[in-house]
């Protein structure tokens, strides 16, 4: 199980910052992921691995009118 | 990066790793090799015209000469990059160039480097100009390219070649941006300075140019803001449960792809290059449909060009139910035209449309109009009756908190019911966002001066789905903040967009993203260049405080200044109605548990709608309490007068108006 802005998400072997994304819905660009408080470089959320038992914090920025 | 796409090479002697296809020169410049080029710029495509980047590459069988800017790494390769056939080329090429611009310090100093001091060729035309244009293209390549227009080109041939406007013309489609100076690298292109003689007009340009140069690079992978504007953010909004559907009961509906931004990529906006609101934005989000042909009102039948959608145009069509594109540019247009703001005109029509489905309305009160959710055509015809001032549209007209009266003085409406529905606050109708689950966000509505508008905070995500701001002292700094942060824009007269529609590429670095500090530095400079008075963050706040406070002293001047006027209708803060509590009915019992401590088993919907609603409302007036308070304001929302003093707005008229409230 992990954390995702506090909230529980199952985990599993191999899963990646990207799979959290996407199994979360969050379809907005603008976004920063730390996993227990590491940055994770935008480029690199396909390749990142989740831990089990991480924090990950996905923070969306703000666009729009 | 998969390791897979990854390849090894050496140049010079030393390895370096690189993503498959990286160009030689790049790869170069990440280990510090140098290699001379004049045409190249990570603004544009590789374009191999100087070939000063020229390099030997062996690839185990033979040796050839490339050119580094535009040769991709797809295996590993040996390069050296001033071997002697390499230098013997680069010579000769300089040479020529020395000859043709000799006074040119660009060209002398890489003629040095190469170990060129004396050209061997006399040029007949040499041009004597230090600043001389040198044929790199770099100007029209950004043009085309970064700001896609197409102002200057090459003109000529040979020795005759030079850079100009067609027809050596000024040309009125250049929006005076002023990217092919800046990336001219001999200041052969200059821009005039203002007329309005900034302080500092570099200084300006330069924080102007930092944004162009992250919309060139960035905004395709993340805005698209040049590509369909702030239409992006309704798939976005939708998939969030945010966009507001059916007088903002719901926040998502399975027809909303049919009004997505890839809708109007594909088959309606037919400009394919941006459009900006004014000379010199790169942003320029602005849309256009041409040649779109109208279905009703004055001008049926003909062809239009619409300016639009945004966003909150297409937000307010789901709002009334509408997901159809069509009628979405129909009702654009009309708005335009008739001089109505689609959100006001889409909130009170969703008002109506519900009204009309509770029995509040119905068409003998409306005139004829029979005007359930989803009624486009009816919505139209709502359009022009409000556009001629005719029937039905005189009272529609007038919107919704006019309407709430109206309904309940003349039709015996209950008044509470449609307070609750009537989306507007200091009689101003909600802008697109759905609130229900932002608390912070139903105060960024309910306390904006001008009424029921999210420009001046926009927090939902900060407060919903990131969970930055749980507490109460926590929304009220973000509600004082981002208000006053953004009051900064209206006083300036700059557009709030490219604050955050791009970010830059160290944004995540920085201790507070959400303010793009990076930015923010940018308008400080922006501000110092034209006044020539250094800035910081605080100091540009502290500016919009006292315009803020003396916004609320004159709203209560105006009878909208107090607690009272703070108000919002309960729709903005939680379900009103059953079927919408049972729609998110895990969500809502799960609150009531966990954030109520109130076990909805065995309860009613109803009950829990009751409940739910109590503990919400309290909610909201705590907020209001931490907002008032760090604002420096009364628990009435009235600034003190040591606000007031403090901020240096104590004018006799104001401090006597705000002690009569108690300030």
């Amino acid at each position: 199980m992990i954390s995702v802005n506090g909230e529980s998400l199952d985990w599993s072997p191999g899963k990646t910052v990207r799979d959290v994304i996407r199994e979360m819905n969050y379809r907005f660009p603008l976004l920063i992921v730390r996993i227990d408080g590491r940055l994770v470089p935008r480029g690199s959320y396909d390749s990142t691995a989740v831990p089990d038992g991480a924090e990950v914090d996905i923070i969306h920025l703000m666009s729009g009118g | 990066m998969d390791d897979r796409n990854m390849i090894t090479v050496e140049i010079d002697g030393k390895p370096v790793t690189v993503e498959q296809d990286t160009t030689i020169l790049e790869a170069a410049r990440r280990i510090g090799v140098f290699i001379p080029a004049l045409c190249s710029s990570d603004l544009v495509d590789p374009y191999a015209a100087c070939r000063l980047c020229v390099v030997e590459v062996d690839d185990g069988r033979r040796k050839k000469l490339v050119t580094s800017c535009n040769y991709p790494l797809r295996r590993p390769v040996s390069v050296e990059t001033s071997s002697e056939k390499v230098m013997r080329n680069r010579k000769t090429i300089l040479e020529m160039m020395l000859a043709r611009w000799p006074n040119v310090k660009l060209i002398s100093d890489l003629a040095a480097h190469a170990g060129v001091s004396e050209p061997r060729f006399i040029h007949p035309g040499a041009d004597l100009n230090p600043n001389a244009c040198v044929l790199c293209g770099l100007c029209m390549r950004i043009c085309e390219q970064g700001i896609w227009e197409n102002i200057i080109n090459f003109t000529g041939r040979g020795a005759d070649r030079s850079v100009r406007m067609p027809y050596d013309s000024r040309q009125p489609h250049c929006i005076g941006c002023g990217a092919c100076a800046e990336i001219c690298p001999t200041g052969a292109i200059t821009m005039a300075d203002d007329p309005n003689q900034p302080y500092d007009a570099e200084m300006v340009r330069r924080a102007g140019m930092r944004v162009t140069e992250e919309m060139i690079k960035y905004d395709d992978e993340q805005c698209d803001m040049r590509g369909v504007g702030t239409a992006h953010l309704v798939e976005i909004m939708d998939a969030y449960d945010l966009l507001p559907v059916m007088n903002y009961r719901f926040g998502a509906h399975e027809d909303t792809p049919k009004i997505s931004s890839d809708v109007f990529r594909q088959n309606y906006f037919s400009k394919g290059k941006p459009d900006g609101c004014w000379l010199g934005c790169t942003m320029a989000c602005a849309k256009a449909i041409e040649g779109f042909r109208l279905k009703t009102g004055p001008y049926r039948g003909e062809k239009v060009l619409v300016d639009g959608p945004e966003y909150e145009t297409l937000g307010g069509s789901s709002n009334m139910g509408v997901f159809d594109p069509d009628f979405v540019v129909e009702y654009n247009f009309y708005c335009d035209t008739y001089g109505l703001d689609t959100i006001s005109f889409s909130t009170m029509t969703a008002f109506i449309m519900e009204c009309y489905e509770a029995g509040v309305l119905d068409n003998v009160k409306t005139g004829g109009l029979e005007i359930p959710f989803g009624a486009g055509d009816a919505a139209l015809e709502l359009l022009h009756l409000i556009g001629r001032g005719e029937g039905f549209g005189l009272i529609a007209g007038r919107g919704i908190r006019y309407m709430k009266k109206y309904f309940a003085e003349n039709f015996g409406a209950d008044p509470a019911f449609l307070q609750d529905i009537g989306m507007e606050a200091k009689g101003m109708e909600y802008s697109e966002y759905v609130t229900k689950e932002s608390l912070a966000q139903q105060g960024g509505y309910g306390i904006a001066l001008k009424g029921a508008q999210h420009d001046e905070a926009w927090l939902i995500f900060m407060d919903m789905v990131n969970k930055q701001i749980p507490t109460f002292e926590d929304k009220a700094e973000a509600l004082h903040y981002f208000p006053m942060w953004r009051t900064w824009f209206g006083l300036c007269g700059l557009c709030k967009l490219p604050w955050n529609d791009v970010e830059p590429p160290d944004n995540a670095e920085t201790d507070e993203p959400a303010k793009v500090p990076g930015h923010v530095q940018g308008y400080c400079e922006f501000f110092e260049g034209v006044t020539g008075k250094p800035q910081t963050m605080d100091s540009l706040v502290r500016m919009s405080e006292k315009v803020y406070n003396f916004q609320r002293v004159f709203n209560l001047r105006m009878g909208f200044g107090r607690r009272e006027h703070d108000v919002i209708p309960y729709r903005s803060a939680g379900p009103v109605t059953v079927e919408e509590y049972e729609s998110r009915q895990e969500r809502y019992d799960a609150q009531l548990k966990e954030d109520a401590g109130i076990d909805p088993k065995g309860m009613s919907s109803v009950e829990k709608v009751a409940a739910l609603r109590k503990h919400r409302e309290k909610q909201y007036e705590h907020l209001l309490d931490a907002v008032y308070k760090r604002r420096g304001w009364t628990s009435d929302g009235v600034p003190t007068v040591e606000k007031l003093l403090d901020l240096g707005i104590d004018f006799p008229d104001v401090l006597e108006l705000v002690r009569k409230h108690g300030g």
